[in-house]
């Protein structure tokens, strides 16, 4: 079992500079901490105009400070929205690679294609080829690491025969994951040997149908790049305490807030009819109720099963639970909207840190390789 | 968080009245659904909301517009306005205006499902072309709509969300949730433009649909069952629930 932390930087109301500022170098002090105490990645997500929600636009900016401050922490760029209006897929290879070189070998590259009109229609995207837009880049990134040549023809971008540079620190390159919010996606993440970074938070049981399914898939993939990555990881919250009902008293206001905040984005499925988006959302969308009508909407009074709040033997007693579903990692949210003062949130590691991560594989067995070697395909100009 | 914050004193001027909850699912048969996402620029977004609700980023609103074929009260047509929302976390529409060509089926949405409906003249003409869409109030033409170019989708591929109506309730003023269920046989998708829009018309000045993100029609079958929540419209959904009881 392997910890992470991970950063929406979502930000309270109203959105001053400073409040921006304290978010942001906030994160950064809880990254340093997370460097020391063992845990395993930092992740930082891309989002675009989701105020409140997230004001991380430039993870690769964030993650090259982080990676300045810390020493073994796995830096994990993720996930980059593979949509060429967003991004170029040359401009993710090159951004990667950096980082990479600069964390001396840190990295992890997530991807996905947003669920949002908010980004989408923000960047002119039309929803019904983000699905083939991000097939494509997972199948060029390795290309464009590992081949001193590379041209391509394709539907989201063609480009003539360069050497894109600089290469990965990393070899053959860093490990590529899939953000999964719609059920059915931990499929094209394991077709594809690629990890399961599992961004709406399912119950157990639907995580270990979900998780036993990409196990199996797995084994039979067509590699997309030179790593097979049989890793689900799942998000999560993280407020510890030796209270349990403090930690409650804390943590529970901060999940509905982060929740809250997720439910006001203007769902892809909701704004526009495509069959390339069939879930709406993911606000506790998968998260399976303790009790009363999912139809309700007073449920979000209670919090829904598996949640890291809560004193050190309910956490270590939860985390089993989802090792026992098949999970191999899970990547903490800390804060939302700055609703915990900082030095709690920075005794909540401690204590998960001293009192949990213990009960688990210590940090030097845990940073053992998980990757299998593949062989990168042979193809250099492109099939579409 | 973001929160609405009309006045509900303002907002009930054109609240319906539900004297009695009803049991009773209606069903509405033969049914071309038009629905068309537009949005709207974030000056007004909390103002056209009551505080129960989050308004979404950015601000939307939506039209539908029903051709019913059959239901037990009969054939009729319907366009409404709503403005997209979140109650708790749940994806919503705030119903703020609806107009129906028959004045018996205004009064039953009204007094059933806390529809603020009056009657209006509607056309609603559809073909394998596109559709055209036209509401006349009082003589002024308060909506037009030109869609062309229908393209066909998946069944499943259209997203109905459901929808809170500020009505005067047995349990008092509230926001009335209801769940439409839409079984759909044909779903296409369309390029639309909105021609007319009068904003006073379709129940706030503010409103201001300024692009339009997608539009759809479907043939369909369309249930309401019986009311099973409402909401206090100043508090929020966590604290403000209440399930209907049968017996009201």
């Amino acid at each position: 079992m392997k910890f992470g932390i991970f950063f929406e930087l979502s930000t309270p109301r109203p959105f001053t500079r400073e409040a921006e500022w304290h978010v942001y170098h906030n994160a950064l002090e809880q990254c340093r901490l997370a460097d020391q105490l063992g845990f395993d990645h930092v992740w930082a997500v891309e989002h675009h105009f989701l105020e409140g929600y997230s004001h991380s636009s430039a993870p690769e900016v964030f993650l090259s400070a982080v990676a300045a401050q810390t020493q073994r922490i796995r830096v994990g760029h993720g996930a980059v929205v593979c949509v060429p209006e967003m991004n170029h897929p040359v401009r993710v290879a090159e951004r990667a690679a950096a980082l990479d070189i600069l964390s001396n070998g840190r990295v992890e590259l997530g991807t996905a294609r947003s669920s949002t009109w908010t980004e989408l229609g923000g960047f002119g995207v039309n929803p019904d080829d983000t699905k083939k837009t991000w097939e494509e880049f997972v199948r060029v990134l390795p290309q464009m690491w590992t081949r001193d040549e590379f041209e391509w023809q394709g539907k989201a971008f063609s480009m003539p025969s360069r050497n894109v540079l600089p290469k990965p620190h990393q070899n053959p390159h860093p490990p590529m994951w899939v953000t999964v919010t719609s059920p059915g996606t931990e499929l094209d993440a394991a077709d594809r040997g690629l990890g399961c970074l599992g961004v709406s938070a399912a119950g157990y049981e639907e995580q270990e149908r979900r998780t036993k399914e990409y196990h199996r898939r797995i084994q039979h993939c067509d590699p997309v790049g030179g790593l097979i990555n049989d890793q689900v990881h799942t998000m999560n919250f993280l407020f510890c305490d030796e209270d349990y009902r403090k930690a409650r008293d804390v943590g529970v206001p901060m999940v509905n807030s982060f929740n809250i905040a997720n439910s006001h984005l203007y769902w892809t499925r909701e704004a526009y009819p495509s069959n390339a988006y069939q879930t709406l959302g993911n606000a506790g969308a998968g998260m399976k109720p303790k009790k009363t009508d999912a139809d309700d909407p007073s449920v979000a009074k209670g919090l829904p099963e598996g949640v890291g709040v809560g004193d050190p033997d309910h956490l270590v007693e939860t985390i089993k639970r989802w090792e026992s579903v098949g999970v191999t990692g899970i990547n903490f949210l800390l804060n939302a909207m700055e609703m915990i003062p900082q030095q709690q949130v920075l005794d909540s590691m401690r204590l998960f840190a001293k009192e949990v991560m213990p009960q688990f594989q210590s940090a030097q067995q845990r940073s053992a390789p998980v990757y299998t070697p593949a062989i990168i395909p042979s193809f250099k100009k492109g099939s579409f | 968080m973001l929160r609405g914050n009309a006045s509900i004193s303002s907002l009930a001027q054109s609240a319906a009245t539900i004297n009695q909850y009803s049991q009773e699912t209606i069903e509405f048969n033969d049914v071309v659904c038009f629905q068309m996402t537009m949005e709207m620029r974030n000056q007004a977004r909390e103002a056209v909301l009551p505080p129960a609700l989050h308004p979404t980023i950015p601000a939307s609103l939506s039209l539908q517009v029903w051709e019913v074929g059959s239901s037990i009260w009969g054939q009729f047509t319907m366009a409404v306005c709503r403005i997209a929302c979140r109650s708790g976390v749940r994806a919503r529409g705030f119903t703020s205006r609806v107009y129906v060509s028959s004045e018996s089926v205004a009064e039953k949405l009204a007094t059933t499902f806390g529809f603020p409906a009056s009657v209006a003249e509607l056309s609603f003409r559809h073909s394998y072309d596109g559709a055209d869409i036209h509401v006349i109030r009082d003589g002024e033409k308060i909506l037009s709509v030109a869609s062309l170019n229908p393209e066909p989708m998946g069944l499943n591929d259209v997203q109905y969300t459901g929808t809170l109506s500020l009505a005067h309730t047995p349990n008092g003023l509230r926001l009335v949730q209801l769940e439409a269920q839409h079984s759909c046989s044909r779903v296409e998708r369309l390029s639309s433009r909105l021609v007319t829009f009068v904003p006073e018309a379709w129940g706030n000045a503010l409103f201001d649909p300024y692009t339009v993100v997608s539009s759809s029609i479907a043939n369909q079958s369309v249930s309401f069952p019986p009311v099973r929540f409402v909401c206090k419209p100043d508090e929020l959904a966590f604290t403000g629930t209440e399930a209907v009881k049968i017996d009201q």
